[in-house]
């Protein structure tokens, strides 16, 4: 397929153009699906929510803006499902400090383990409020502008949960000499 | 100046936000005070490592399942284009002639008809022109069997025989078209008799047809076929 731009996908798909709409989860999953895997860290979960997002992306089409970045909005469906699956959670799931399970590709194996273990399990200690501006800065490199739009808050909120943040991670990784 | 601010000057610099105006004051900051530099140093390490985050491949899956699970259209879509219709009509027929089918064989019960009578009442014998472009054998596994890609110059379609041991569905892929044939070829079952799918256009233009064979919504195959080249 000729390479459109999200525009151009969207309206096509609502126009019943499936292969418009594949395209679109050609380009998405992988940002969606990874913004999921370190919310969560949960491989199943991960994909769960990739799967809903699309979907509800689809289902809601029609509502989206023109006027905002697509990848905002699609980003924006998935922190919301990936924070509602982290509520359905027991509590003593999300501190259970599991590594995660079927989520590394190849080049994982090559990477520090401790290291990428102790990033993941500090990701998980802080708050998802928290891990989500984390996520969108590092994991998806949005600009504090496309954050505030991802996140429906003021760019001087995003700022002040991404300095905490980095404030608490700077904290735990320097106690296990990571940094 | 106060803690908050100069973190503050230190966090824009490492996101690459920070204005001229604030890219001075920050190095008058750390030109004045050790300890700043140390910690500035200290949030950029920080930055490395959490940009460090390895990046995850989607499970393979993944598209072919959302595909998989799409309504037809999305909500309050202002209008259908000629060529989906098309499909969605070619999908109904196709639907109409599996019906067909399951009803001859239960009326005909205990009269098994020859394959070729079978495959006679859902597919119509090629006309002269029509020749096989592509023939594909599907290798042992949840699903097998045969598809073939007809045309006659002006029109092109697909001729699936499968085998499996529950209902298939195939998406069809060409051209920036999707179709979606459900409940395709269950073994000892109904239906599995030979099932023919028009395709848009022609396929006498060394185009793909990519199909992916679903299985309780998972894939569990995949093949490509190819017209051939117009001389």
């Amino acid at each position: 397929m000729k390479e459109y731009d999200d525009a151009t996908l969207v309206q096509r798909s609502l126009e019943g153009d499936r292969a418009a709409f594949s395209e679109l989860i050609v380009r998405y999953q992988r940002p969606v699906y990874n913004a999921a895997l370190r919310l969560l860290h949960d491989a199943e979960e991960a994909k769960d929510v990739a799967q809903t997002t699309f979907l509800n992306v689809f289902e809601h089409l029609a509502d989206y803006d023109p006027n905002y970045k697509f990848y905002s909005w699609i980003y924006r469906i998935a922190v919301n499902e990936s924070l509602n699956t982290l509520g359905k959670r027991r509590p003593l799931e999300e501190l259970d400090g599991e590594e995660v399970d079927g989520a590394p590709g190849p080049d994982r194996q090559a990477e520090s383990d401790q290291t990428r273990t102790v990033i993941e399990d500090a990701l998980m200690k802080i708050t998802p409020e928290l891990r989500s501006v984390v996520v969108l800065r590092h994991v998806m490199h949005l600009s504090y502008e496309d954050m505030a739009q991802t996140l429906a808050l003021p760019e001087k909120t995003v700022k002040s949960r991404l300095y905490s943040a980095r404030q608490l991670l700077r904290t735990m990784l320097a106690q296990d000499g990571e940094i | 100046m106060d803690e908050p601010s100069y973190l503050a000057l230190i966090h824009a610099e490492i996101d690459s936000e920070l204005n001229d105006h604030q890219r001075a004051d920050l190095s008058r900051l750390l030109l004045a005070d050790p300890a700043i530099r140390a910690l500035r140093d200290e949030m950029h390490r920080l930055n490395r490592t959490l940009n460090a985050i390895p990046q995850a491949d989607p499970p393979a899956e993944l598209r072919a399942n959302i595909i998989a699970a799409l309504p037809q259209i999305p909500a309050r879509a202002q209008r259908v284009n000629w060529a989906s219709s098309r499909w969605r009509y070619a999908a109904m027929l196709a639907g109409v002639l599996l019906t067909g089918s399951i009803v001859f064989r239960l009326v005909n019960f205990g009269q098994e008809p020859a394959t070729s009578e079978m495959a006679g009442t859902l597919a119509p014998a090629h006309s002269a022109s029509t020749s096989t472009l592509d023939v594909i054998q599907l290798p042992q596994g949840p699903v097998s069997g045969q598809v073939s890609l007809v045309g006659d110059g002006s029109h092109a379609a697909l001729e699936m025989l499968l085998a499996a041991s529950a209902p298939v569905d195939v998406v069809i892929e060409t051209e920036g078209h999707t179709a979606r044939v459900n409940g395709l070829g269950p073994r000892g079952s109904h239906g599995a008799g030979p099932t023919r799918i028009d395709l848009p256009g022609s396929a006498t233009e060394g185009r793909p047809v990519h199909l992916t064979f679903l299985m309780g919504g998972q894939e569990v195959s995949r093949a490509v076929l190819q017209g051939s080249k117009s001389p």
